[in-house]
């Protein structure tokens, strides 16, 4: 009786607990390719500054550092150029529709 | 009492079933509801932990009581177990252990689903993949394994006992430790699988994932070690490693697993090896269950296969079910996975990572191959045939020296290409410093490499692991030099700073200072020296340094077991030096003998005594004395690696990093489609 | 190179040493590595000298049979034979090297093998890989002008 009672009791704990009502859904917004560049500027830099420190600590000769520094400065580089192109185009967009008038 | 937990286990397999099915709704229907479904997913997921832990709670509880009438309870627990043993009741069965999978399956799975603000789509996706996983083991517990069974015909009046190899202390959390390990791998595996299926754009999972990954990685260590500690201990044949099948189970997700972590650099800082990294996060998970299937099934004999069963069945269907989805989502949407550089020489640290994972698959295959070939050679030629110790020793230690060699020179070749004279700059030191270290031992004569293969293998391993200590402390200290001209601090303020800077790198790097140390201690065991003889009062012998005089022969009786122990003086060199005791047990309830072995240990040398047997024509103690050079090495290396792996694990201190804001909603209207590879140029 | 210095030297060390491991060693060696190539079939799977299990029925009487064979002088195959004829062939801790057994040997090696070779195949191969990296319409002068910036935002 008392077993039955507890398990009873156990269900309709889980129910409420899974079915209440939510106040507010968390949610991440969907993944853009500016996040993404943004993303992938933090790890061109940071390949960046680990080799700027190992050449500093006397790991490579100056003729590798600057190929390799060269290589990954034109990929940041890239990169860059596109987050910018994609900022500007995202502004002037916001303007537009902030002279219209349209709720954003 | 057995009722609430067969009936909780039932409310946690509804739960998942749940969170599996509205999961997978909320997520391939796009529609109003859809968000609030996968709401009710998640938490019918959280819930699943509360059901299984009441679940284990109850059979915990019930071990306390004493309650035979639940038949796993009176095969492994006795009322004379002292209370820790009664919490390893949990996990000393079959039907326990897997209960004991469930609930640390279901307790990972709480943390990601608490946790689930980092990315709610990606975790969405994920809980669906531990949800899968977590519905077979609950399908197991319910209706193959079911711990709450009860006992057929009448209740005996005390229980048959935990096995007594079990008990003892490290006992209690070995199994712990290496189930948090295997049953870990899910994550990453969940992670992985759910960035495949959604196409995830970047590679962040892999940021999210990664002290995931490196937290299992940690527990499946501390819990080999353990195990090799308390086989050691316990065990008394004087040595931790016995390649067993399940030791093997253990060891593979543990390469493979290892072998990840250092491939998953390359696809974080390159854009590289996405496919191979996905494969082997995706082996090392089948790998757990694999292995859980090995000790659980009774497919290989084994001395820790300490029950034979019908679940094998299950557990081959699982394994088949994992691999055709993983198959399955890698073929639809393998173009995802379309590497970003190329690799620019075969002399870079690309492919340093490349040979490492070879090396370490290598490894992994080896032991994968003994450990089945004897059911192999029984399907082909018929006859059973053993694959023991002589194999892995002769086939493994060469991969292991291969490696060794990998971990001194990967760390100094550079990303992309290394150059030649890069090469003499960095590897003059490392290479001087071990050939000196080489001589300097054979001058001395401390090993003559030339008298036997083992003594050759341990001779290069110490070399090889001069030339890795340098390689590191070099790292550390031109790393330190650089922080020490900027800041002005002393050189240890420097050190401890740089590692700070980059916690993972310096950390790993202590990780690997750990893998020498104890690589030094396993070359000791070419050295390893035995000697068993029947002492009478008064009587010696000898070993090595050690001479050993048997004071008395003593016995004792406590309700749990029957113990008798000589007393031994150990003299060194002609002085005293310490007093053992070597002794053995008999377990009641279980009927079974067991040795305790005694150790001295030091940093030259271990002395370990054991306790044969009696010789019943003289009543004499039969004592066998094991010298085993330089076993504290390893145990000591497992701390360093347990301390490496903690640095990484603490987050880098540079506050260099401006966070990246939420994106402007507007972004949304110029955004590629959604489930594009939007990495790839457009 | 300093790497195949290494590589030399080891090679001269691994056949120096495994010539003189193949002159072999007293009676007492050969006791011990033999007992080492054998299982104690009583259940334990335990090499036959690390057996130390209490009231083993076969280690000890193997034992003795070992010693026995290895006063006989017998050569170290006779004496694995008869133990395996005797004892049935799980007796061998490891894999013979005739017939199908010499497979288990040699899988591992030719797994390392073909590794290798496969890794290296692939390493030529992802040299020549155009890479899909991130495209950009931007002028040179502007591209430029990024990389200084970048440059010197990642300057330590």
């Amino acid at each position: 009786m008392m077993l039955g009672l507890a398990c009873l009791l156990l269900t309709a704990g889980v129910l409420v607990f899974v079915f209440a009502p939510v106040q507010r859904l968390e949610s991440s917004p969907e993944k853009t390719r500016l996040v993404f560049l943004r993303e992938r500027k933090e790890t061109v830099y940071e390949n960046l500054r680990d080799l700027n420190f190992e050449y500093k600590a006397g790991k490579f000769p100056e003729e590798d550092y600057q190929t390799m520094r060269a290589s990954l400065e034109e990929e940041a580089a890239a990169v860059l150029s596109e987050i910018e192109r994609l900022e500007n185009l995202n502004s002037g967009i916001l303007a537009k529709k902030g002279a219209t008038g349209n709720p954003v | 009492m057995a009722e609430l937990g067969s009936f909780s286990l039932l409310l946690a397999l509804a739960l998942a079933a749940y969170a599996l099915v509205a999961g997978i709704i909320a997520l391939t229907k796009k529609s109003e509801g859809s968000d609030r479904l996968g709401e009710t997913a998640r938490r019918a997921g959280i819930a699943v932990f509360g059901a299984v832990a009441l679940a284990a709670v109850v059979l915990v509880t019930a071990t306390f009581q004493n309650d035979f009438s639940i038949s796993y309870i009176l095969h492994h627990s006795n009322r004379d177990l002292p209370i820790p043993y009664k919490f390893a009741v949990l996990w000393s069965g079959q039907e326990g252990s897997l209960l004991f999978w469930a609930l640390l399956l279901s307790a990972y799975g709480l943390i990601l689903r608490l946790r689930h603000k980092v990315d709610t789509r990606l975790v969405a996706y994920a809980s669906v993949v531990i949800s899968a996983v977590q519905v077979f083991f609950l399908l197991l517990v319910n209706f193959a394994a079911n711990p709450f069974a009860m006992t057929i015909g009448t209740l005996p009046p005390d229980g048959f006992g935990l096995n007594p190899l079990l008990q003892y202390p490290e006992m209690v959390i070995h199994p712990p430790m290496l189930y948090l390990g295997y049953v870990g791998f899910t994550v990453p595996f969940a992670f992985a699988l759910a960035a495949l299926i959604m196409k995830y754009p970047g590679e962040k999972w892999i940021h999210i994932t990664r002290r995931w990954t490196m937290v299992t990685w940690g527990f499946l260590t501390i819990g080999i070690f353990l195990g090799q500690h308390w086989a050691y201990s316990v065990l008394g044949w004087g040595g931790y490693w016995g390649w067993d099948p399940v030791e093997n189970a253990s060891l593979m997700p543990w390469l493979t697993g290892t072998a990840f972590l250092h491939s998953v650099m390359m696809q974080e800082k390159r854009g590289m090896l996405k496919v191979w990294n996905v494969w082997l996060i995706f082996s090392t998970f089948m790998l757990s269950i694999f292995g859980t299937f090995l000790t659980r099934s009774g497919v290989v004999s084994s001395v820790h296969a300490f029950a034979e069963s019908s679940i094998g069945p299950w557990f081959v269907t699982f394994l088949a079910l994992i691999f055709a989805t993983c198959l399955y989502w890698f073929l639809r949407n393998r173009d995802h996975l379309r590497s970003e550089h190329r690799l620019e020489s075969l002399v870079s640290r690309e492919s340093s990572f490349l040979f490492n994972n070879l090396i370490l698959l290598v490894a992994c295959f080896t032991v994968l191959w003994g450990t089945l070939f004897p059911v192999l050679s029984e399907w082909v030629q018929g006859t059973k045939v053993t694959v023991g110790p002589p194999f892995f020793n002769r086939v493994n230690i060469p991969v292991a020296l291969l490696l060794l060699v990998l971990t001194a020179v990967g760390p100094l070749l550079a990303w992309r290409k290394t150059s030649i004279e890069s090469l003499k700059r960095n590897f003059r030191i490392p290479v001087i410093s071990g050939l000196a270290v080489g001589a300097l031992i054979i001058a001395v004569g401390y090993i003559k490499p030339w008298t036997e293969q083992s003594a050759l293998y341990s001779f290069i391993t110490i070399v090889l692991a001069v030339m890795v200590a340098v390689t590191i402390a070099s790292e550390f200290l031109r790393g330190a030099r650089v922080i020490a001209r900027h800041t002005g601090q002393n050189l240890f303020a420097s050190i401890v700073h740089l590692t700070r800077r980059n916690t993972r790198r310096y950390g790993g790097y202590i990780v690997h200072f750990g893998v020498i140390v104890i690589m030094i201690g396993f070359a000791g065991s070419a050295f390893n020296r035995d000697i068993e003889r029947e002492l009478s009062n008064g009587q010696s012998m000898s070993i090595g340094p050690y001479t050993l005089t048997m004071r008395s022969n003593t016995q004792d009786d406590n309700p749990n077991y029957a113990s008798e122990w000589a007393i031994i003086d150990v003299s060194k060199d002609g002085k005293p030096l310490t007093t053992m005791y070597p002794e053995r047990r008999f377990y009641k309830a279980m009927q079974q003998p067991q040795s305790m072995v005694a150790l001295h240990s030091t940093l030259k040398e271990d002395l370990y005594l054991v306790y044969s047997g009696i010789n019943q024509d003289t009543g004499n103690p039969i004592i066998k004395a094991h010298v085993n050079p330089l076993v504290l090495w390893i145990w000591i290396g497992v701390h360093i690696m347990v301390i490496g792996t903690v640095i990484a694990l603490i987050p880098n201190m540079a506050a260099q990093r401006v966070p990246v804001r939420a994106p402007l909603r507007a972004t949304e209207l110029i955004a590629d489609k959604p489930g594009q590879p939007v990495g790839v140029g457009s | 190179m300093p790497r195949i210095t290494i590589r030399r030297w080891l090679q001269i060390v691994l056949v120096v040493g495994v010539t003189v491991a193949l002159l072999g060693a007293g009676d007492d060696a050969r006791f011990n590595r033999l007992g080492h190539k054998l299982m104690c079939p009583c259940g334990c799977a335990e090499q036959l000298l690390e057996c130390n299990h209490v009231g083993c029925a076969y280690s000890d009487g193997m034992r003795k049979e070992l010693a026995a064979a290895v006063q006989t002088g017998a050569s170290d195959d006779a004496i694995l034979q008869q133990f395996a004829e005797k004892y049935g062939t799980t007796v061998l801790a490891a894999p013979t090297k005739h017939g199908f057994d010499i497979v288990a040997w040699i899988m591992p090696g030719v797994v390392l093998v073909s590794g290798a070779w496969l890794a290296v195949i692939l390493i030529r191969k992802w040299k020549y890989r155009v890479a899909p990296a991130v495209q950009t319409s931007a002028t040179a002068a502007q591209l430029d002008a990024f990389r200084a910036r970048a440059r010197q935002e990642t300057e330590l």
